[in-house]
């Protein structure tokens, strides 16, 4: 579940937040290429990273930062401004982006010769193997992506719902693993039940398939451990969960097995600091003395410091499109009534929403859930805009139901979202509902809270973006009810939204094994959503940030989901 | 004396005790599932089952809170399982006694996430305290001694408006102008006398024990005062007076050492409830003390950690309330240990 | 501020609160003091400001059903969007409508909200100084009077209180607890009757044992007085003799207390709205509005400065108000 709104002194955890990768315009600022290398970068990041190990990492920053300094993957996202050239994948430690056979339920790869792990020992074909049997071990190895559980072919258990195999640790079922991946020489195949033709984005987004030493896991005590394969090595091995950690020069490095265009790695130290708010660290950005020349930040700048964001500052801010979709789920348990449910989506006013979030320079209004950057995306899905609450308040009468009708709205509360709850809520009410406001001031909770199926609201604040640029991690996840939908939890389709023509094309989409049917499948069934207004999309932010004056070569791009990329940046000669 | 303060310890044994147990109960009687917490995005019941069996929480609490006594005076291995113990040794990570079970959210055993965090919450609250005791009886005998005038007025007043103004606003106040915006001081990051030096240690530390010291003066430059004026009046200070003492002297031997008693009182307990983490200032600070910590560990679910501070927490106030005691008798003779 | 019980034998009451408020209170007439304290300058504007508060938090609910203050009301139109919302025009957006200019982000009036917010935060404190006095009080009293066994179970109970970590407990146990007052209590499920009552509870149930401490001293001495005996020797009960002959002469030190803790909650109020707990949004109360504010300083600064400064000069107030009481209830002040 994708969020990256969590309260200032909320702790965000994996569990709550996500991952995310789409394409997002790339947007950069003083680029230009007489970049020489040497000096410290300084990146500022607010919430601790709850996971550096590659398995266990799923946030959209992390797998990025860790992508272009410490982690190396089969295929990587090249550096580019444009969004599909930054999204297509191309090999990092393979040799190519991989051959498919067998209607791409066959997948193999070739690993470059020269490639090394810090400690100068070859990366082999059986590292990337084990790395991909951590997957398996889900007492151990928690947070992380687990596409792979369902994807690769391991029968699984009928009673539980759970691979056969369990793990590097355990070993029950070690034999059908290795028939589901395996070595030969240099070259590693991977055996897929279903088809999954976009697995080279996917394993260039995600870090699950990373390869991983099997000497150095020691499974929950590795989980701040970094042992790297790429340009950075980490300071004293270890990250620190609430300061962070020092990248420096890894020795056993080799440029020439890499792509200046994806690691150009120009700095020659990156010192994550971790823990102070968005405004301190905006402030500190704004008053650029010092290493703070240096700095850059994963935090948007927030909307009460825009006003001081002008200028001569406002030329070292650059503003990109996020890959994350806002949006409001309906809870159907409840909201049995159609007309009901399209009264609220026509008072919705979502211009001041954006408006109480910040304004254009906080969000963009949505009109679909898949984010103009993911394959599937339509542009009218709905109208958007400040609504019409009389033609709603006329529907609601039509719909026979007792007026005013009262509606629970919850969301994870900060000063902002209060203030946009607070404008929805007198929207909605001229239009003849009643609302109460359901603030959860804290954000892991309130994502646990809106999981439970009694859940008592009405309309659900939800943030999602798609974990590679597909809708098939949008749509299908959120809304197919067979995997989300027990009588203990939601799941992820919070609004216990259950449609079996739904469910049909979701199916038709994920066995299809050309991309164009399956977008085609996706969009089909995302209007089905819309006419049975399954969701109302809400908005999307823009990820608006601030470095130091002496950064060099710094732009957000889809390949950095949106972040600052540190794969061209450069520190100017005075922080040097 | 000495048969006092083991009585004393015993009873705070006890409570500690009474208190795990309460703790225990009452995060059960929560309706939030810890593995869902520590299991992640997209996780299926089954998976959530699994992640609660490795971490112990599948069993009755009665029982979880039995381990977790054991542990404490025996230790105790993680992972729980003994199937994975058994077949992969390479993970296991052993949690000597006194063990306060292990953190499934930072991945660490209690005791030693403890451990770590103690130091810096320590140097918060003694440089804090150390600023408030000299700034609360210095204004506040400055006040005493002229009672009823400008100076007098002032000080009580201004000490009272930064008692009222709370702790994040403060601190949030010190960050942002004289450190942000005029540059006066750096953006305090906590950094240990080994890393840093003294100075390094003591200049990152004083803007959050100035925020501190801001909040708790007022008490004391209140009682400091309240004290000197009363033992002024007192018989044998008029007799001190009439002998031709100096004022000074008076007040230094005689006055304050009337109003030494209630600010150990004060003090103590402030301080040991300080040692214990000052959430605010930490959490404003980016300080990661106990007190962070604790804001954490809510927020987060996690159970071993919330209880092991809870449990450390008390025992502070616990001991500080003996050794308040026990200064009591060293200080004013008239009172009796009984 | 909370003094230690001990198990030490004082010579002499050491806690100045017990001295400075003297038993000989009860004694002298309350004209007296009435006389006293009006003649202190300070005491009295303080005075008059806690009472403009008090009436500021009766009247604007009234004026909120009347529609002349509209704390939840809202307009976009008088905000600056394209910088994040801040109000047009100087100063927070003051105008004739808006005296103290308009909330960020939504265009509420925020005198209407500040007022309202009064309305909220002083409910909370004066409830919870309530269950702290009322607890303090009766426990203070059965301490004291009677002495032996019950007074030491008490004294434990009340060591046991004070080495809770109770900020913790309030944070830790607040989803539990909001959840469970909102299923045994009246009303709509998302009124935020709950979060308020667990709130006041809460800080009621960790404020009482500085209060029973000190009630159990003033009650010491006031057993051992003729009036009692002579109550005891006609048979009054026990109930009688603590409810009709002690709480009368304890009047003049629960006062005192209850202005000097009250400040401390609405202090409280505002720390924990900092921390996520109490009062949710949209409701206001100074707490949430100054968590929101401080992050303002420097693109609003009026909405950053008033409930700062509101905060401040009731808590102030109300401290100088208790210390104003304090001396005039107390003889030794003329001296």
């Amino acid at each position: 579940m994708a969020s990256y709104r969590t309260k200032a002194l909320a702790v965000a955890t994996a569990a709550a937040l996500a991952a995310t990768l789409a394409a997002c315009g790339g947007g950069s600022s003083n680029a230009n290429s007489n970049t020489k290398g040497g000096g410290t970068l300084t990146y500022y990041v607010r919430s601790a990273y709850e996971h550096t190990d590659p398995q266990r990492s799923y946030l959209g920053v992390e797998m990025t930062n860790f992508s272009r300094t410490v982690y190396r993957g089969l295929v990587a996202f090249p550096i580019s401004s444009d969004p599909t050239v930054a999204t297509t994948p191309v090999p990092d430690l393979a040799t190519t982006t991989g051959t498919s056979t067998n209607n791409a339920k066959t997948w193999s790869y070739t690993i470059k010769n020269g490639v090394k792990w810090q400690d100068g020992k070859a990366i082999t074909c059986e590292d990337f193997k084990y790395g991909a049997s951590r997957v398996f071990a889900t007492d151990v190895i928690t947070g992380g992506p687990n596409y792979i559980l369902t994807y690769l072919d391991i029968p699984t258990d009928a009673k539980t719902g759970l691979p056969a195999y369990d793990g590097p640790y355990k070993k029950d079922g070690q034999a059908l693993f290795d028939k589901a991946i395996t070595c030969s020489g240099n070259t590693i195949t991977y055996h897929f039940k279903k088809p999954w033709p976009d697995f080279p984005e996917a394993i260039a987004a995600l870090h699950m398939m990373d390869p991983y030493r099997a000497d150095k896991d020691q499974g929950d005590k590795s989980n701040y451990q970094i042992f790297s394969d790429g340009p950075y090595e980490l300071q004293g091995g270890t990250w620190s969960k609430e300061t962070g950690g020092t990248f420096v020069r890894n020795p056993n490095y080799s440029a020439s097995t890499d792509s200046p265009n994806v690691r150009k790695a120009l700095p020659n130290e990156i010192i994550f600091k971790v823990g102070q708010t968005s405004e301190q660290i905006t402030d500190q950005l704004v008053a650029d003395a010092g290493p703070n020349k240096g700095a850059v930040t994963q935090q948007s700048i927030p909307s009460s410091k825009f006003s001081q964001v002008l200028g001569p500052v406002a030329s070292r801010t650059v503003s990109v499109t996020s890959p994350y979709v806002d949006y409001l789920v309906l809870n159907f348990n409840r909201l049995k009534n159609l007309k009901v449910r399209q009264a609220i989506a026509m008072s919705t006013d979502d211009t001041a929403w954006v408006a109480a979030g910040g304004g254009p320079k906080a969000y963009k209004p949505a009109t679909d859930i898949v984010s103009p950057l993911v394959k599937g995306y339509q542009a009218n899905l709905f109208p958007g805009g400040s609504g019409n609450p009389a033609q709603a308040k006329t529907l609601l009468q039509s719909a026979g139901v007792k007026m005013p009708y009262p509606l629970t709205y919850t969301y994870p509360s900060t000063p902002t979202a209060d203030a946009q709850a607070r404008v929805l809520q007198s929207a909605w009410q001229a239009a003849g509902f009643k609302v109460t406001l359901q603030g959860v001031a804290n954000s892991d909770v309130y994502y646990t809270n809106i999981q439970q199926p009694n859940q008592a609201a009405d309309l659900i604040w939800a943030g999602w973006g798609a974990d590679w640029p597909s809708a098939i991690t949008v749509t299908a996840p959120l809304f197919d009810s067979r995997p989300n939908l027990t009588s203990k939890s939601n799941g992820q389709d919070y609004g216990a939204y259950k449609s079996d023509p739904f469910n049909a094309l979701v199916d038709k989409a994920q066995n299809s094994s050309s991309l164009t049917d399956q977008t085609t499948f996706l969009q089909q069934a995302d209007q089905l959503l819309a006419k049975d207004v399954a969701y109302i999309p809400l908005d999307i932010p823009i990820f608006y940030m601030i470095h130091g004056s002496e950064v060099l070569n710094y732009t957000n791009n889809a390949a950095s989901n949106g972040y600052p990329d540190l794969g061209p940046i450069d520190v100017a000669s005075s922080v040097k | 004396m000495f048969a006092y303060v083991v009585r004393r310890c015993f009873t705070g044994v006890i409570m500690l005790v009474v208190m795990s147990f309460v703790t225990y109960f009452l995060f059960f009687a929560s309706p939030l599932d810890p593995g869902k917490f520590a299991c992640g995005k997209s996780c299926p019941p089954a998976l959530i089952k699994q992640t609660d069996k490795a971490l112990g929480f599948d069993k009755p609490w009665p029982v979880q809170w039995k381990d977790f006594a054991v542990g404490v005076v025996k230790g105790r291995d993680y992972p729980e399982d003994p199937a994975l113990r058994k077949s992969a040794p390479q993970l296991i990570s052993h949690c000597s006694a006194p063990c306060l079970g292990y953190s499934q959210v930072n991945l660490i055993n209690v005791t030693s996430e403890l451990k770590d965090k103690i130091p810096i919450s320590a140097s918060l609250a003694l440089v804090a305290f150390l600023m408030w005791i000299a700034g609360g009886i210095s204004l506040g005998a400055i006040a005493a001694l002229t009672k009823g005038s400008i100076v007098d007025r002032g000080v009580v007043g201004i000490s009272l408006v930064f008692y009222a103004l709370p702790t994040f606003w403060m601190g949030l106040f010190l960050i942002e102008f004289p450190a942000i915006k005029w540059g006066l001081v750096a953006v305090p990051s906590y950094t240990s006398i080994a890393d840093g030096g003294v100075w390094g240690w003591l200049s990152n530390l004083f803007l959050p024990a100035l925020t501190l010291a801001l909040f708790y003066m007022a008490g004391y430059v209140r009682i400091t005062r309240a004290f000197v004026l009363e033992s002024m009046s007192e018989d044998y200070l008029r007799t001190a007076k009439a002998k031709g003492l100096a004022p000074r002297k008076i007040l230094v031997k005689h006055t304050m050492r009337a109003a030494l008693t209630p600010i150990v009182t004060l003090a103590g307990l402030d301080f040991a409830g300080l040692l214990g983490g000052a959430i605010i200032t930490e959490q404003v600070f980016n300080f990661n003390g106990l007190g962070k910590l604790a804001v954490d560990s809510i927020q987060t679910f996690d159970l071993p950690t919330t209880l092991g501070l809870v449990l450390l927490l008390a025992a502070f106030v616990i001991v500080a309330n003996i050794i308040v005691d026990i200064l009591y008798a060293v200080i004013d003779p008239r009172v009796r240990v009984g | 501020m909370s003094f230690p019980e001990s198990q030490l034998e004082v010579a002499e009451p050491i806690d100045p609160q017990i001295t400075a408020t003297g038993l000989v209170a009860g004694q002298s007439p309350t004209r007296l003091a009435y006389n006293r304290f009006r003649r202190d300058r300070l005491s009295m504007i303080s005075f008059w400001i806690v009472v403009f508060y008090f009436a500021a938090g009766i009247v604007s609910p009234i004026l909120v059903k009347v529609g002349v203050s509209k704390p939840y009301g809202q307009d976009q139109k008088l905000l600056n969007i394209d910088l994040g919302g801040i109000p047009s025009g100087s100063w927070g957006g003051t105008s004739w409508h808006h005296l103290l200019g308009v909330e960020p982000r939504v265009g509420t009036d925020f005198l209407s909200r500040l007022s309202y917010g009064i309305t909220f935060s002083l409910t909370i404190a004066i409830c919870a100084t309530v269950v702290a006095v009322v607890i303090g009080v009766v426990l203070g009293i059965i301490s004291g009077f009677s002495g032996g066994y019950v007074d030491a179970v008490i004294g434990r109970f009340i060591d046991m209180t004070l080495s809770f970590p109770q900020t913790l407990m309030l944070l830790a146990l607040s989803t539990t607890g909001v959840a469970l007052f909102a299923k045994i209590l009246p009303g709509e499920a998302t009124d935020p009757i709950p979060n308020g009552v667990y709130e006041v509870l809460v800080l009621g149930l960790f404020g009482w044992p500085s209060i029973a401490r000190l009630i159990r001293g003033q009650v010491l001495s006031i057993r051992e007085r003729e009036f009692i005996d002579a109550a005891r020797l006609s048979g009054a009960s026990r109930g009688r003799i603590y409810f009709k002959e002690i709480l009368p002469n304890l009047w003049a030190p629960v006062l005192v207390q209850f202005t000097l803790i009250m400040p401390a909650y609405v202090s409280a109020e505002a720390a924990l709205a900092f921390l996520g707990v109490g009062i949710p949004p949209p409701t206001p109360t100074l707490g949430n509005i100054l968590g929101d504010s401080v992050n303002f300083s420097g693109s609003d600064f009026s909405y950053f400065l008033y409930p700062a400064l509101l905060l401040a000069i009731i808590v102030v107030s109300f401290n100088l108000l208790g210390d104003g009481l304090r001396d005039a209830l107390d003889p030794k002040g003329d001296r």
